[in-house]
């Protein structure tokens, strides 16, 4: 049993414009075996949240906690961060040229577990993964995403969930851009590698369709750089009714077309 | 090729202007090819060629100079056994004795001194298909001048492999002709790991013949300075030239490599595709690549790439691409270029999944580099090519820690 604790998150981003602070105050606690949705209007920092969590250097923490099991992770680098049990399954996975998926899943399998996973059950395991994923076998020699379609991409990114085994993993976005198979295909991956492993489960969405096939049993409304109210599914159902609006400030436009 | 032919460029009539191509001067007609260094001024950074030279780093290679002879040169094949010399003869001739002379000539004033300073050359004549790849080694044993003409020649229809491998400590300047008969299909490696006071210029001049292919690769991974410039033409139609190239650039080292490819005959393909790493303060590196499709090469399918991964600051890659082209009836004539550093989203997303920077940066780099190694195509090399690109990136990756504690 595991803990992830935000406690008083405040996160900024450079941009052209100047520095700007996009998380404000953000607490949340996810237990082992939990599913929490976030949702919320486009821009209120949802995917900022997720790639803070991880690490990435363009997001800088300006003050705050984030306690996997009492130990706070932002003082880690990312691949420390991934080593402690955090997986980001990002909306826009990365191609990296020249690296082979095999190469680069058995030297993540590596780093992560501490040693070299034994190369007859590794295969094994990979092979059966990718054809649950309905994943072509040729994938395994490709680069790393490379021309990737986004469906592709994200089953990759499900794959590495699964052979990974995290303590949490933060989907974000891992609806977009799927149709209504690859949503299916992905999602029952995710829930098998839950059944699995019984990690907790933060899905970054704007959409409520990938609530269908991952059920929550808390849903969050993110807005403005923090969490304004949380609930339980049916929180999900309401928000489906009445979209976002009420939780934008004044005065901005409507961007409530919840799918 | 074109010495004594007439020249008919049409004139573009001033009151239409538009009547006829514009009189564009082709660089075929403009580039002086001798034997005589007289016939080359001495390069400075004002004259094309050698824009991107630190010519002052090697006024050496442009007067013509009693060579030391120090450089050891031996010649058996890549696993240590010696040549069969059923299949390659390796001889020694003068300088201008066939084949010697016979592929073009200099192109530019070092290529001229190289051919006026040196005192005999080498041939590796392929007379049927080496069993295994042939490997010649040259060894430096000195800073003092030395100059090296090697001229390898592949006979109608042969297959075979050309390994030459460049290590020790050396001022060299080197000549090299490459020549293939008819539907001969062969490549050619030359590594250079010198030692790292090491001077090295170099003219290849390559004439591959009608239905022939060549791959003809370059793997630069140590000098203080090192240019390589490459002349090829065509010797009849469907020709396919296969140039690679892959460099490291260190702090203070300048590495450059000119591939001149000229399509001459119809229905000719060529493709050029340069790779490079540079790390550290003053690490230059140049890639020119030129490709002069000329009136009498319609049916041209040519492509040239340069890509250069900046690993540290303080580094410059020049990168200049030229397509010349005199005939409209062409498949093709594509080039690209870049200059970058490490993605930091690569970077980023291989971290995310566990694995640390510097695994990251070096798995980065191996996939930079991987495809091109594998193309080279020989195996008693790839794995070795790898390892020493890995050792070029430890050894980058330690002066920074070093930089860094000293910053402290």
């Amino acid at each position: 049993m595991s803990t992830l604790e935000i406690k008083d998150l405040y996160a900024s981003v450079e941009t052209k414009e100047g520095r700007k602070q996009i998380l404000r105050g953000v607490n949340l606690t996810v237990n082992s075996g939990e599913t929490h949705a976030i949702m919320g209007p486009n821009g209120s920092g949802k995917s900022t949240l997720a790639y803070t969590l991880a690490g990435h250097p363009k997001y800088e923490v300006d003050s705050g906690q984030v306690l996997l099991d009492g130990e706070d992770i932002l003082t880690m680098t990312p691949d420390e961060r991934a080593k402690a049990g955090l997986f980001l399954a990002m909306q826009y996975p990365v191609e990296v040229p020249g690296v082979s998926m095999t190469n680069f899943l058995r030297t993540a399998k590596t780093e992560i577990d501490g040693r070299a996973p034994a190369i007859r059950t590794w295969t094994k395991e990979l092979t059966e993964a990718m054809k649950r994923l309905k994943m072509d076998p040729k994938f395994a020699t490709r680069s790393v995403n490379e021309g990737f379609s986004g469906g592709e991409k994200k089953r990759a990114e499900v794959l590495q969930l699964e052979l990974l085994k995290p303590k949490f993993a933060i989907l974000d976005e891992t609806d977009s851009g799927l149709d209504v198979d690859a949503l299916r295909i992905v999602s029952e991956g995710v829930n098998r590698a839950k059944e699995a492993d019984d990690f907790g489960i933060l899905m970054v969405t704007h959409y409520t369709r990938i609530l269908k096939y991952i059920k929550p049993d808390i849903v969050h409304v993110f807005a403005d750089g923090h969490f304004v109210k949380t609930g339980g599914p049916e929180l999900a159902d309401e928000l489906e009714e009445r979209g976002y609006d009420e939780y934008l400030p004044e005065g901005s436009d409507s961007e409530s077309a919840l799918a | 090729m074109v010495d004594n032919a007439e020249i008919n460029i049409p004139v573009a009539d001033p009151d239409d202007p538009y009547a006829v191509p514009a009189a564009m001067p082709s660089s075929a007609d403009t580039s002086p090819r001798s034997f005589d260094v007289a016939d080359f001024a001495t390069p400075t950074r004002r004259q094309d060629d050698w824009r991107f030279t630190p010519v002052d780093r090697i006024p050496e290679f442009f007067e013509p100079f009693e060579p030391s002879g120090a450089t050891r040169i031996s010649v058996g094949y890549i696993d240590g056994s010696p040549i069969d010399g059923d299949d390659v003869d390796v001889r020694e001739v003068a300088i201008g004795e066939a084949p010697c002379g016979t592929v073009g000539k200099p192109s530019d004033r070092a290529a001229a001194v190289e051919w006026n300073s040196a005192k005999g050359a080498w041939v590796v004549e392929l007379k049927r298909e080496p069993a295994r790849p042939v490997l010649v080694r040259v060894h430096g044993a000195g800073l003092d001048p030395d100059a090296l003409h090697l001229v390898i020649v592949a006979r109608d229809q042969v297959h075979g492999d050309v390994v030459v491998e460049h290590d020790g400590d050396a001022r060299l300047a080197e000549g090299v002709e490459i020549v293939t008969g008819r539907d001969a299909h062969i490549g050619t490696t030359f590594i250079q790991e010198w030692g790292a006071d090491s001077k090295h210029v170099a003219n290849h001049r390559i004439h591959l013949g009608a239905e022939s292919s060549l791959r003809h690769s370059v793997v630069t991974l140590g000098g203080a300075f090192v240019r390589i410039r490459m002349d090829q033409d065509f010797g009849g139609e469907h020709g396919d030239l296969n140039m690679l190239g892959i460099y490291f650039a260190d702090p203070g080292e300048h590495i450059e490599h000119r591939t001149m490819v000229v399509h001459n005959h119809p229905e000719c393909r060529s493709r050029v595709v340069y790779k490079g790493a540079l790390s550290g303060e003053g690490a230059h590196s140049t890639w020119v690549g030129n490709a002069l499709i000329e009136p009498t090469a319609p049916g041209t399918d040519s492509y040239e790439l340069n890509r250069n991964l900046v690993l540290t600051p303080g580094a410059v890659a020049d990168s200049e691409p030229n397509l010349e082209i005199e005939n409209g009836n062409i498949i093709g004539a594509g080039h690209a270029s870049s200059v970058g550093r490490f993605d930091d989203e690569e970077l980023f997303y291989l971290r995310s999944r566990g694995i640390p920077e510097r695994q990251a940066r070096k798995l980065v780099v191996r996939g930079f580099f991987g495809e091109l190694v594998e193309e080279i195509g020989i195996d008693e090399l790839a794995s070795h090519l790898m390892d020493a690109i890995d050792r070029r990136l430890a050894r980058g990756e330690d002066e920074d820690t070093q930089h860094a504690l000293e910053e402290k």
